[in-house]
């Protein structure tokens, strides 16, 4: 069942002066338990795209419809709250708050959320388990390994339980291991929760994970490729 | 709101160096602006207070024209009934009478003109302080005849001391001129160069023989239970006698109404001058770190924080740092004022400076609650205002900069 959906979807960056075409009238539909890569090469409007998904940028023609709600047409300020309840972002450059440790960067958005303290407290640290920081809780992000900080990352944005998570070059600034040990826990978390992952990214690494690979050419759709992976 | 209190907290300590600095900037402001308008205003009413107990008194009677005319025929008629009138009011704590002309002052060395200021000793010393002005010799009371005390500047000037003689020269009430020689007996010197160049004080019965063939007398200075009664003790003088012109201290003396009323405004110049110092301060500090958090921000906005909780987060943080370094600059002013109101602050250095303008060198500084009250008000909405702007700022940011790559 899809869960996203872009219709004509298009953006143009500049319209008044040089107008940048971004995104060329794009219809796609995601659904539910997808384990998703968008790929392409610079200014294929992968990250245009997925920051449309997201809710973060606004197209200039179609709209992105989550759930049967279209965000497109939401104001900035109910946006920010549908993504707040209902996607996880993963960026390129972790984004940790780097005054706070590894737990308060995780229990942060379910405190925005409003949850109650033992349930912040106690799903924090089932995640940092999750990604294996069960003893990092503490650290802050200038103590942790970039793939450390990466995991975090991953899992704030599972804490508040969005419908689906979107990653940006999760991959970009990590080494193999670090990159390969990211996956393995993402793989999981999608395999075993039915968690919803869609990246945009170049890393060769990510695309063999992915089940569905959609290659972008000059802000179209090239290609959309669904295939079995073997257990 | 915690959450934000933590996370604002943590960023000003974030840079705990730029956050020290500002806060420093802040304490040191604040102590900088309560203490100088504290000897501001000690300067302001140390000069009043030594004006009106040194001689201008709370208020004064004349005949309504000798001010401006300075003649001596220009006398307060009626002059024991205005005595009988002052002797009764309780509101009046002492007066005196005097008997003034202006006239030359001639010694071997050169003639200048000076005010002639016939005094009544015992009633003058109860009501005025100058007598404690003498720093030589001895004050009108001395057994001498014809006595005079002058004043440093006057007597250096004449090259004059205590037991030489001048030659005082003036016209009568009946515009006859008259001269008499008069022996020094003390040199003064009060807060003011020029009034110690100006003046020249005598026995009010030695001055009124030569001038007229009755007790006359030019001034009637009194000081009142309280300053604050002034204006009321001053109606009514001029509603119960004809002839006479009574008027308070500020009157009197408008350049002491005008050091007043010069101090409020200083305060506000002073207070502006460092709260706009502090503002920008405060609006630089706040603008970097909104700058260098552009892709946390960006972040913040992105994952679910509304751009309001950015624009408190941000507020909080302006806040948090203002009102540390307030509380413990006000706590140093504080102290600082307590400590310098009873043992005074001694500008020696300026101490010559100080006397050619008329001002005393050991200022006892004060501040009332009410103007801490104005600079603290004026801290608050400053620093409310400065912060603004970085906290408008903060809530522009553009959530795909946390999705940028530099």
């Amino acid at each position: 069942m899809a869960i996203i959906k872009t219709e004509n979807l298009s953006k143009v960056y500049n319209p008044d002066t040089v107008p940048v075409h971004a995104l060329n009238d794009v219809t796609i539909s995601f659904d539910e338990g997808e384990f998703t890569t968008v790929r392409g090469p610079s200014g294929s409007g992968k990250t245009t795209l997925l920051n449309m998904i997201g809710g973060l940028d606004k197209p200039t023609e179609g709209a992105v419809t989550i759930d049967e709600v279209n965000i497109s047409g939401l104001k900035d300020s109910k946006r920010i709250n549908f993504r707040l309840h209902n996607i996880g972002f993963v960026f390129q450059h972790y984004n940790l708050i780097p005054v706070f440790t590894a737990r308060e960067n995780v229990s942060f958005i379910m405190l925005l959320q409003k949850r109650s303290k033992k349930e912040i407290e106690e799903r924090a640290d089932k995640l940092l388990d999750q990604v294996g920081l069960g003893k990092k809780k503490d650290s802050r992000p200038v103590q942790m390994s970039g793939g450390e900080q990466q995991r975090v990352a991953v899992a704030r944005a599972l804490a508040s339980e969005p419908k689906f998570i979107l990653a940006d070059e999760p991959t970009a600034n990590l080494d193999t291991a670090s990159a390969m040990n990211l996956l393995d826990i993402m793989e999981k978390m999608n395999q075993e929760e039915n968690v919803t992952f869609i990246f945009s990214t170049h890393d060769q690494r990510v695309i063999d994970r992915a089940r569905r690979v959609i290659t972008m050419v000059d802000g179209a759709i090239h290609k959309d490729e669904r295939k079995e992976i073997s257990p | 709101m915690k959450t934000l209190l933590n996370l604002s907290w943590r960023n000003i300590w974030r840079h705990p160096a730029r956050s020290s600095v500002l806060m420093a900037a802040i304490i040191i402001g604040l102590w900088a602006g309560v203490v100088t308008v504290g000897i501001m205003n000690g300067m302001m009413q140390q000069r009043v207070d030594y004006l009106i107990e040194s001689e201008v008194t709370h208020a004064q009677v004349h005949h309504p024209e000798f001010l401006a005319e300075g003649y001596s025929r220009l006398y307060i008629p009626e002059h024991e009934e205005i005595k009988e009138w002052l002797e009764n009011d309780n509101r009046v704590e002492a007066f005196t009478l005097r008997t003034i002309t202006d006239g030359m002052l001639q010694s071997p060395v050169k003639t200048s003109g000076v005010r002639i200021r016939g005094v009544e000793i015992e009633s003058e010393i109860r009501t005025t302080t100058f007598h404690e002005n003498i720093i030589e010799g001895e004050y009108l009371d001395a057994d001498i005849p014809n006595a005079v005390i002058m004043g440093k500047k006057l007597a250096d000037d004449h090259n004059m001391e205590v037991g030489n003689r001048v030659v005082l020269t003036f016209e009568d009430v009946n515009n006859e001129l008259t001269s008499g020689s008069f022996n020094i007996v003390g040199i003064f010197q009060s807060a003011s160069v020029t009034y110690d160049e100006r003046n020249v004080f005598v026995r009010s019965e030695e001055l009124i023989r030569q001038l007229a063939d009755k007790p006359i007398y030019h001034e009637a200075a009194m000081m009142l239970r309280h300053e604050d009664l002034a204006n009321e003790v001053v109606a009514d003088l001029n509603s119960s006698f004809s002839g006479i012109e009574a008027q308070s201290w500020r009157e009197l003396s408008p350049e002491l109404s005008m050091i007043v009323e010069l101090g409020g405004v200083m305060m506000i110049m002073i207070t502006s001058i460092i709260m706009i110092a502090l503002a920008f301060g405060i609006l630089n500090t706040m603008l970097m770190a909104i700058f260098e958090r552009m892709r946390e921000i960006g972040m913040l906005i992105s994952i679910g924080m509304s751009r309001m909780r950015v624009f408190l987060m941000i507020m909080l943080e302006s806040i948090i740092l203002t009102a540390s370094g307030v509380a413990i600059g006000f706590l140093l002013a504080w102290a600082s004022m307590n400590h310098f109101k009873d043992s005074g602050i001694n500008f020696e250095m300026f101490a010559e400076g100080a006397a050619q303008l008329g001002w005393d060198h050991i200022i006892y500084p004060i501040i009332t609650p009410n103007e801490y009250a104005v600079i603290l008000s004026v801290v608050v909405i400053i620093t409310l205002f400065a912060s603004m702007y970085p906290a408008i700022k903060g809530i522009r940011i553009d959530p795909l900069e946390a999705a940028k790559d530099s």
